[in-house]
């Protein structure tokens, strides 16, 4: 330790931390948009926010922020069609199809509870009417498939040197991005603006399946996905926050088009919308184009600002346990603060002393105590509410109920003691270089402007670092005592499960949910 | 760096004479016109520097921010250790960096680096050892001290190992956990049979790793002249080749091995379609993977199987197979083929999928038609020119930032890629015909050679969608039959008789 200079622990002090120098500008309709432009590589990062996501939905249709930002590659009026009449009356016939189609399998699942058949799913089951429905459903979309100009819209992006085009949704915000050429600048506004004109959600039903096996992909097939979901599902009470992001099977069998529709309509007008532009561009003629084209979009209703439905006040411990073919874990999850919150920092600076190689959870639980073979902390700050989490997966020869006993008592500490000058000092250190490195890429600032955005104020990017080298022992010893306590906090085990078969501790039939 | 010109007029011309909104606005994005963008690669010998030991070093300095980057490759893999020694190299590189140093504890070296707010890291794959730094300049002095005394004299801890091999055992055992994790490792056995890059470590190769073998491993292996080494970000160049010349001069293992051959695989694969039964409860989805041998990177033919692999299933949401398995059938949420060209030996072709366990056998044959169709038709113009001008026109994403020129030339000249790789590239892909793409299908895509591997819930993918009866794997199989992969143990890695 000596062998350190003394003027080190100055380091936060000597370099100023880099502001984001965004230059900001409004559309009459209320398109906001947020311009870095950078010297380097001729290429311009681009995306746009609606400041809605999952928290918005509601139940019966969750999963549809989702699934509609899929159907936002699908096309448009000018893009995606060879006749756009002919294509437009297809899909609403398809969309009446589908509903009778509904209609005669609730009949069958009705028969199959009942004992009557044995597979709602068997060709055989099914009334004339039924089979003749699926038919005609099936000539149609072979009609359509002839008339469909396949993923138009993602080939135009594509030969014209558009890279990295994707989509995100999360519970508080839905992003679109992409890299552009810097010369080729005008495409990103034609595509983007024309397919908030007028998307067509064409191959809807096709998009679903899509989407229900992104569902297993993510969640169904992985060894702790079902787990993870309902530990996030339990701890959230009555917080929308409480439903996945990519929604219940359930609903992604229901959801029809028109409420696909109706989020866009609510959520996706001008006035919700933030866009970002990182790179190599002329502040001018950015000006000109977004005018030109994002211009078009009217202005809609203003949609609530926030959600109604808020978390409740916690009143008792909560716990899971659950078995997978996984190490053995434990997860304590308290609720605490959402983004921005003057609470956040002191959080975040609590978890970056408990993380990493000289981080309190690895010399403590991995190195001495030898009962986990790696802990963590994290903060998971939304737009209306937040929580810390801290984790770790047992060592050979411990269960999880003794990495939970440790991960505590850590807490405890950190509620009991201040933390040390130089300790403090360093994970300050850490922030601020990771500052600077979290500016490296043009593409990943276009992201962090978005989301601070959506989130409240893309200025808390230039805010954050004085936040987080402001923060005390003192603070930190007040948030410890102000959040870890028992009955605010939420509890899973995770116990090893070797291959397939039933959870041990009883028979108990499993209910089944949807499909 | 990358001086290029933009044609300002062109620009001015095609947006001022917009009056209205409506205006100005094509009707479609093809009607656009943009300004020419004349790009020129950067030249690798702008950049490069011999060190004194015989080293190179590829210099790029950016001073926007107050960080550098190093990262310094040599030659020491798995490929030079026997099985029953696997997971040497991975265990030797990341002890370097966990155990500590001749002069430092291994706390006192986190600690050090911590307070810092440098990152170091040391690891080793298949067929090189990388270790980094990345730190604030105003730290680079002890950064670069400490990265080196992790080189040149590190102390492997026993207690660090100790820590570090439960860790590796209790994920031994975990290996059959992951759908994806199967499907990769059998398909590499499949594929490449008996080599070195399908050796899996056991609980005995685990447990034979001592201090002592870790220290003969860095002392054969750590050889300062046949370094690569890539710089970027705030530093002055001159001052680095100093540093650099005197880390890299005295302090090594006296008397590193020769690295040795790199052996390509010899294994003659056997095509047909294996199963994979891993069903799981409630899990309605297994992963499919079709495959053969591919080319080396170093291939003739190279430009063109790239761009007919876009056409086919490496072009995202353009190419075939994901429009027909996505797009058209929502059968899958991710769908591709891929030809990994190999660096020092032949890569592999493989397409795949992750499908509904019903749906699976109907995927792995739409994927098997337009393997087949990219050898019985031509591509149309639309197909080839997507795919061509997008490998034109991301081409300067390549050298985005300072870290991806230094990090890639260097790469370039460790692995021994053609000297005119970069600078030909766009001239080569925009030679690809559609001939050429023909050509390139019917070489090197080989639909009779190919292994077909379905990892799942074997009863339901071979029962199949009752609504598409025409679809099964046993019609994919053919006579040889469905050949059952059992799961091996996953801690011995043995393989029980099926």
């Amino acid at each position: 330790m000596t062998r350190l200079p003394l003027l080190l622990v100055a380091l936060a002090v000597t370099l100023p931390a880099q502001r984001v120098d965004v230059q900001e500008f409004a559309l009459d309709n209320g398109m906001r948009f947020l311009l870095l432009p950078q010297e380097g590589d001729p290429n311009v990062a681009a995306g746009w926010v609606s400041k809605f996501g999952s928290v918005n939905e509601r139940p019966g249709v969750t999963g549809v922020a989702h699934l509609f930002e899929h159907m936002m590659f699908k096309g448009t009026h000018k893009i995606g069609s060879k006749d756009i009449g002919r294509d437009l009356q297809i899909i609403e016939e398809l969309d009446a199809l589908r509903g009778q189609i509904q209609a005669e399998r609730a009949t069958l699942l009705e028969k199959q509870r009942r004992g009557l058949i044995e597979d709602a799913d068997d060709p055989e089951a099914r009334s004339p009417e039924h089979g003749a429905l699926l038919k005609r459903f099936e000539a149609l979309i072979e009609e359509q498939r002839e008339l469909i100009v396949k993923d138009e819209f993602s080939r135009i992006y594509t030969t014209n040197g558009g890279s990295g085009m994707n989509a995100g949704t999360s519970n508080d915000y839905t992003i679109y991005f992409i890299n552009v050429p810097a010369n080729k600048l005008e495409l990103w506004f034609w595509m983007e603006a024309d397919r908030l004109l007028n998307p067509v959600f064409r191959q809807f039903y096709s998009e679903r399946d899509v989407v229900k096996e992104e569902r297993r992909l993510r969640v169904d097939s992985t060894p702790t996905g079902k787990l993870d979901e309902q530990f996030e599902s339990m701890f959230w009470q009555s917080s929308p926050y409480s439903w996945p992001v990519i929604g219940w099977p359930s609903d992604l069998n229901a959801i029809t088009r028109d409420e696909a529709m109706e989020f866009f309509e609510r959520y996706y007008s001008p006035n919700n919308l933030v866009a970002a532009l990182v790179g190599d561009f002329d502040v001018d003629r950015v000006k000109e184009l977004a005018e030109r084209y994002f211009g078009r979009l009217e202005r809609g209703s203003e949609p609530p600002q926030g959600v109604r439905t808020r978390e409740v006040p916690q009143q008792a411990e909560q716990r899971l346990t659950g078995h997978a073919e996984t190490r053995p874990a434990a997860l304590v999850r308290f609720h605490t603060v959402p983004d921005a919150h003057v609470d956040e920092p002191p959080l975040i600076v609590l978890s970056s002393l408990l993380n990493g190689r000289t981080g309190r959870l690895y010399k403590s639980l991995v190195l001495e105590q030898r009962v986990a073979v790696q802990a963590r902390a994290g903060v998971d700050g939304r737009k209306y509410d937040g929580s810390f989490q801290i984790s770790g997966v047992a060592a050979p020869g411990s269960a999880p109920e003794d990495v939970e006993r440790a991960l505590l008592a850590e807490l405890r500490v950190l509620a009991d003691e201040p933390v040390g000058a130089r300790e403090l000092q360093k994970v300050k250190n850490q922030q601020l270089a990771g500052d600077f490195r979290k500016l490296r890429s043009k593409f990943g600032l276009m992201v962090q402007l978005l989301v601070y955005e959506a989130l409240g104020d893309w200025r808390n990017i230039n805010v954050f670092s004085d936040r987080i080298q402001a923060v005390t022992a003192d603070d930190i010893q007040r948030v410890a005592r102000k959040y870890f306590d028992a009955t605010n906090r939420t509890v899973a085990h995770y116990h090893t499960q070797e291959g397939a078969g039933p959870p041990p501790g009883g028979p108990g039939q499993r209910p089944r949910g949807g499909q | 760096m990358n001086r290029r010109q933009w044609l300002q007029a062109v620009a001015a011309g095609a947006v001022s004479t917009v009056a209205g909104a409506q205006e100005g606005i094509p009707d479609h994005p093809e009607d656009l016109a943009y300004p020419a963008l004349s790009y020129d690669p950067p030249d690798p010998a702008r950049f490069r520097h011999e060190l004194d030991s015989g080293a190179v070093a590829y210099l790029v300095e950016d001073r926007q921010l107050p960080l550098v980057t190093l990262s310094l490759t040599l030659r020491a893999g798995t490929y030079q250790v026997s099985g029953e020694s696997a997971g040497l190299a991975g265990f030797a590189a990341s002890q370097m960096r966990a155990g500590g140093t001749a002069s430092r504890t291994a706390q006192e070296f986190d600690e050090e680096a911590a307070f810092l707010a440098t990152q170091i890291g040391c690891g080793a794959g298949a067929t090189s050892m990388d270790a980094s730094v990345d730190c604030l300049a105003s730290n680079l002095d002890g950064s670069l001290e400490m990265l080196f005394d992790m080189l040149k004299n590190p102390a492997f801890d026993p207690e660090r190992l100790e820590i570090a091999r439960a860790r590796a055992l209790q994920g031994l055992a975990r290996r059959n956990d992951r759908l994806e994790g199967i499907r990769s490792r059998e398909f590499r056995r499949l594929t490449y049979g008996d080599h070195f890059t399908t050796v899996q470590s056991t609980k005995a190769s685990i447990e034979s790793i001592t201090p002592d073998e870790m220290r003969r491993f860095h002392a054969e292996r750590l050889d300062p002249r046949g370094m690569h080494i890539a710089v970027a970000g705030d530093f002055d160049t001159n001052d680095m080749v100093g540093r650099l010349n005197a880390a890299l001069s005295g302090g090594w293992p006296a008397n590193p091995l020769a690295p040795g051959e790199i052996p390509a695989p010899t294994h003659d694969p056997e095509p047909g379609v294996y199963m994979v039964d891993k069903s799981s409860r409630d899990v309605n989805q297994s992963h499919v993977t079709l495959g053969h041998l591919g080319i080396s990177r170093s291939h003739p033919d190279k430009f063109k199987v790239q761009i007919m692999n876009s056409v086919l299933g490496g072009g995202g949401f353009t190419s075939r197979i994901m429009v027909r398995v996505r797009s058209d059938e929502g059968l899958a949420y991710s769908a591709y083929s891929r030809f990994a060209p190999g660096t020092y030996y032949r890569g592999t072709f493989s397409a795949g999928f992750q499908s509904r366990n019903a749906t699976c056998a109907q995927a792995a044959a739409i994927v098997i038609e337009e393997i087949e169709r990219m050898q019985n038709d031509k591509v149309s113009t639309l197909e080839l020119d997507t795919a061509k001008n997008y490998q034109v026109e991301i081409f300067p994403r390549f050298f985005a930032t300072a870290g991806q020129i230094a990090g890639t030339f260097a790469q370039d000249e460790f692995t021994g890629r053609e000297k005119d790789y970069w600078k030909t590239y766009r001239e080569r892909v925009g030679d690809v015909s559609a001939d050429d793409v023909l050509d390139a299908a019917q070489r090197h895509l080989r639909p009779e050679e190919l292994v077909v591997l379905a990892v799942g819930d074997k009863q339901a993918m071979l029962a199949g969608n009752p609504d598409r009866p025409e679809y099964s794997f046993e019609r994919l199989a053919g006579d040889r039959g469905i050949g059952e992969i059992p799961l091996p143990d996953p801690v011995t890695m043995e393989y029980p008789e099926s």
